[in-house]
């Protein structure tokens, strides 16, 4: 795979060299908190998930979760980090009261994964971004404000979070975007999490410096409560022009973390450097070092997929495909999946079929699914029935309006579209006899267009042949119907001639 | 049960209360809620299980389900733990029966139990005096005869402190021999629970049923990798030097104990345990910066001592926390979060890290050589209520010989050794890692030189009635 530095996005104001670092928590999906049997479950009954251990009561202990250990390293090891030999945990003192145990478990001196990179696609190229370290930490619960109240939801605390640290290699707000897009890709592809940056299950915090060039990093600002790739990008737009407006006025920019404000598009002081806070890091006294043994890391590497990147180059080389249907295809796994067994049913004629399965996942097939409110992996549609739906089109047994139609019927009935077609009476109808009755029917019926059709109006022909599909039900196979009833015309012509 | 055994149970019970005013020993007693809990637990109930028919007391930093779990503190002061300690499911679970939760230094913060926020704990060799801490009430249960065996907890020399003040054996196990999970934490990497006693036997299968492995506690191990013992130490016993600072009686106790030890079979030398002198220091930093996570916990939010005129969170755990913590914990939390501060670290916490490393190797080095080392429990005999014969600050300094053994991890016992001026003194063996049996052994032996006797007005029902 060939990786070649893409064009230059959004490349900032002349003048000035910007660095842009991302911290990204994502919530692992595990079954199960990360230091208790609770379920590590969303959207259940406010405080139902909870017991002594991850509401922090007098007396107990944290016991780690190995797959949430596990997903770590898969992340880690996914973004080319070396990964840890000896991993422990740390405690990051900080109050909140969402935090049941005020401090929270995290890993601060050896953490799972370090020095690491991603390649992420901009635009048509590709960029690299270096990771600085992935470590596993745990969520807090949520803090509810109603009225004069505040209630405290405790079902999202001690969930694994897994806080992923790049370096500061991002030079624009677009190109954060673009990785966010497909950083979201990277972490459904190995099955840790659902990617969901709305609802939280990802969440992404910024720091952003500009300078003069080759002077390196300048003053650190930190940016939070972005809850979208977009709002991520604009908020580092607005930084853009912020700092560079004081650096333009010879100002100096003030190191401190800044919140963006969706509704007046800016960013605003959340707290100055002075106010930060000292986490007072020290080692986890209840948890031992971690040591991944031989079997623990050959099942890593056995849960290690095809990336979202490297697949979309190689569906783009063996399949022929454009960018932009590669990409398509590719954003999700379950797609991208599909996509292949679709042609693998279809062996063959697979150079041919690619665009064409593009076109029916990325039209039809979408549609039907948004509109059933369904994803391909838990539809009636499953890769044969596409493919056999596609091989009857390709035979000229149904044709287009039909096909649709059957693609309908397998989401409404679940059942192949062969047994669809028969049982819908759907097959085209191709055979002389059959439309020639039908021709002579819609003849019969209609004198007048005949008559005018004989005597040589064009336009009358064309509704003729549109009875006669009407009264087919759109069976009639269009061609022989036109020189059927061509034929059929012309007949007459000459009967009428002779009996003349 | 018939109305006799009833009527007996409730003389015995109405008896102990009695007792436990002039001594202050519980915090709780209600022997009913602990059947109850037994019966919850106990399915086959049968009789000729390893601790059947066998009471104990809890200390009240450890969580028995159903009984308070106050931690001698107001902020706990209400609290009932909806859980049980490992220990003590264990113990239940072999047939014994918990009879109620025993006075305490606040969180464990203290040598005497003076500390308590609830209770005042008398001595019951003399009632005038403490019993020690921060297991004091736990050791005075057991030495007045209230129960066959107590559990307590021991961060610096909780259980053998006390155990020694009081007349009666104290194990602090080897770190994750026995499951910490339901012990309040304080000092998350040095403390551990124990047990007070005066039968070795029943204290030895006390110990086996609750050690081993527990995935509630990851910290612990298994006993079965230390079943190695090596022949060319034995009876090898290292006296520790340097003891000065010792009151006029431990030193001429000590020196007794030590001229009986050959009756016994073993051999004694004198050796210099480096860095001795480092171990307050650095286990008071280690365990300061420990408690200020540990204790960060009590906000007022979701248990404990919460204030009802707070207007926002952090004045909730401002005003319950002042409220709720007395000023030794106030103290400990503080000088925690002063040692851990960034920048500080260096100079403070990774400090006395590094010293606890450098203990720990000198300690392995030297059970190399010996089998066992003996050193006093504590400088001094048992105290005065509101004596200012130790200052805070002194009776911090007074828990290095019992401290080295936390900052290594290896298990020690106490052991009583005599009386003088009419209270007890004791000593310790400290052993290497999975050695308990052996401490055990060894304290049996030295029945032999001396038998633990009992306070006149408290006669040993419970070594009568077993």
């Amino acid at each position: 795979m060939s990786m070649k530095e893409g064009k230059q996005t959004g490349a900032g104001r002349p003048g000035y060299e910007i660095y842009i670092g991302l911290e990204i928590h994502i919530q692992l999906l595990t079954r199960t908190k990360a230091f208790c049997s609770c379920r590590a479950g969303y959207g259940d009954e406010p405080n139902t998930n909870v017991c002594p251990v991850c509401l922090g009561y007098p007396g107990v202990l944290p016991a780690l979760n190995e797959e949430a250990v596990k997903q770590a390293y898969l992340v880690a090891a996914a973004l080319n980090c070396q990964s840890a030999a000896l991993t422990s945990f740390d405690r990051k003192n900080y109050f909140y009261p969402d935090m049941p145990k005020n401090y929270q478990i995290s890993q601060f001196y050896r953490p799972i994964g370090t020095g690491g990179y991603i390649d992420y696609p901009v635009d048509s190229g590709i960029r690299k971004v270096r990771i600085h370290d992935v470590h596993l930490e745990e969520d807090a619960g949520k803090m509810i404000h109603a009225g004069d109240v505040s209630l405290i939801d405790y079902n999202r605390a001690g969930t694994p979070l897994l806080e992923i640290v790049t370096e500061p290699d991002i030079k624009s707000g677009e190109q954060a975007e673009a990785f966010l897009r497909y950083f979201r890709s990277f972490v459904r592809y190995l099955s840790v999490c659902n990617g969901n940056m709305e609802e939280g299950s990802l969440r992404c915090d910024a720091n952003i410096s500009l300078n003069r060039p080759g002077a390196g990093l300048g003053r650190k600002v930190e940016l939070k409560n972005m809850n979208s790739s977009r709002f991520v990008r604009l908020a580092l737009e607005h930084e853009v022009e912020r700092q560079s407006g004081l650096l333009d006025a010879g100002e100096t920019v003030a190191q401190e973390t800044r919140l963006w404000n969706e509704n007046r598009d800016a960013t605003i002081l959340m707290r100055k450097k002075e106010a930060a806070h000292d986490y007072r890091y020290f080692p986890e006294p209840d948890l031992p070092a971690f040591y991944p043994d031989e079997k623990f890391l050959g099942q890593v590497k056995q849960q290690l997929v095809e990336l979202p990147l490297e697949r979309r180059l190689r569906l783009q080389q063996e399949y022929g495909l454009s960018i932009e249907a590669a990409a398509y295809l590719t954003i999700e796994r379950e797609t991208a999946d599909f996509f292949e067994a679709v042609l693998k049913v279809l062996q063959g004629g697979a150079e041919g079929f690619a665009a064409t399965v593009y076109n029916w996942l990325n039209g039809d097939v979408m549609k039907e699914l948004n509109n059933r409110n369904l994803s391909l992996g838990n539809s009636p549609l499953s890769p044969k029935r596409l493919a056999d739906l596609l091989l009857l089109l390709e035979e000229g047994r149904i044709h287009g309006k039909i096909a649709k139609k059957v693609l309908s019927l397998i989401f409404e009935r679940d059942r192949d579209p062969e047994f669809l077609i028969a049982d819908e009476g759907f097959e085209q109808i191709s055979d002389d006899n059959s439309l020639r009755k039908l021709i002579e029917k819609v003849c019969s019926d209609n004198p007048e267009a005949l008559k005018q059709a004989r005597a040589g109006e064009k336009k009358v022909l064309g509704y003729l042949i549109g009875q006669v599909m009407k009264s087919s039900g759109g069976r009639a196979e269009p061609q022989r119907t036109r020189n059927l009833l061509a034929e059929i015309i012309d007949a007459d012509e000459e009967k009428e001639e002779k009996a003349r | 049960m018939s109305k006799e055994i009833q009527q007996g149970t409730e003389k015995q019970n109405a008896h102990v209360q009695e007792l436990n005013t002039a001594l202050g020993a519980f915090l709780q007693y209600n022997p009913e809620l602990g059947k109850e809990l037994s019966l919850s637990l106990n399915s086959n109930n049968s009789d000729n299980q390893p601790l059947s028919g066998m009471t104990f007391a809890v200390k009240d930093n450890i969580a028995v389900k159903g009984f308070r779990l106050t931690c001698g503190s107001k902020m706990l002061e209400k609290f009932i733990s909806p859980y049980s300690a490992t220990a003590v499911d264990r113990l239940v679970g072999a047939g014994a029966t918990v009879v109620g939760k025993t006075n305490l230094d606040e969180f464990g913060m203290g040598s005497s139990t003076d500390n308590s926020a609830l209770l005042r704990t008398n001595n019951p060799w003399n009632t005038d005096y403490v019993a020690g801490g921060s297991s004091g009430g736990s050791a005075a249960a057991v030495a007045a005869g209230l129960v066959p065996f107590a559990l307590g907890t021991d961060t610096g020399g909780s259980v053998r402190q006390p155990a020694a003040f009081c007349g009666v054996y104290g194990l602090k196990p080897g770190y994750g021999s026995v499951s910490r999970y339901g012990l309040v934490a304080y000092a998350s990497s040095l403390e551990g629970i124990g047990l007070l006693g005066l039968d070795i036997g029943l204290l030895k299968t006390s110990f086996e049923t609750m050690a081993g492995l527990d995935a509630k506690d990851q910290t612990t191990t298994d006993m079965a990798c230390f079943r190695k013992t090596s022949t060319n130490r034995k009876g090898r016993v290292a006296l520790l030097g340097g003891l000065e600072g010792l009151s006029p009686e431990v030193e001429e106790e000590y020196r007794s104990v030590v001229s009986h030890l050959p009756e016994i079979g073993f051999t004694t030398e004198e050796v210099r345990l480096p860095f001795l002198d480092y171990v307050v220091p650095a286990y008071y930093t280690i365990a300061a910066a420990e408690a200020s996570a540990n204790l960060a916990r009590y906000t007022g939010i979701r248990y404990g001592l919460s204030d009802s005129e707070a207007e926002t969170p952090r004045e909730l755990t401002e005003l319950s926390r002042n409220a709720g913590f007395g000023p030794e914990v106030k103290l400990r939390i503080l000088l925690g979060t002063f040692v851990l501060r960034s920048g500080f670290q260096d100079r403070y916490y990774l400090q006395a890290q590094k010293i606890r490393s450098a203990l720990r190797k000198s300690m392995a080095d030297l059970f190399q050589k010996y089998e066992l080392i003996l050193s006093p429990v504590f400088p001094v005999q048992a105290f005065p209520h509101d004596s200012d014969q130790l200052d805070p600050f002194q009776q911090k300094l007074a828990d290095r010989f019992t401290a080295t053994a936390n900052l290594a991890g290896v298990p020690a016992l106490s052991f009583p050794t005599g009386l003088r001026n009419g209270l007890p003194v004791g000593m310790q063996f400290i052993g290497p890692d999975g050695s308990e049996d052996l401490l055990f052994q060894a304290a049996a032996s030295y029945r032999r030189i001396y038998e633990p006797e009992h306070p006149e007005r408290f006669i040993g029902r419970s070594e009568r009635e077993v």
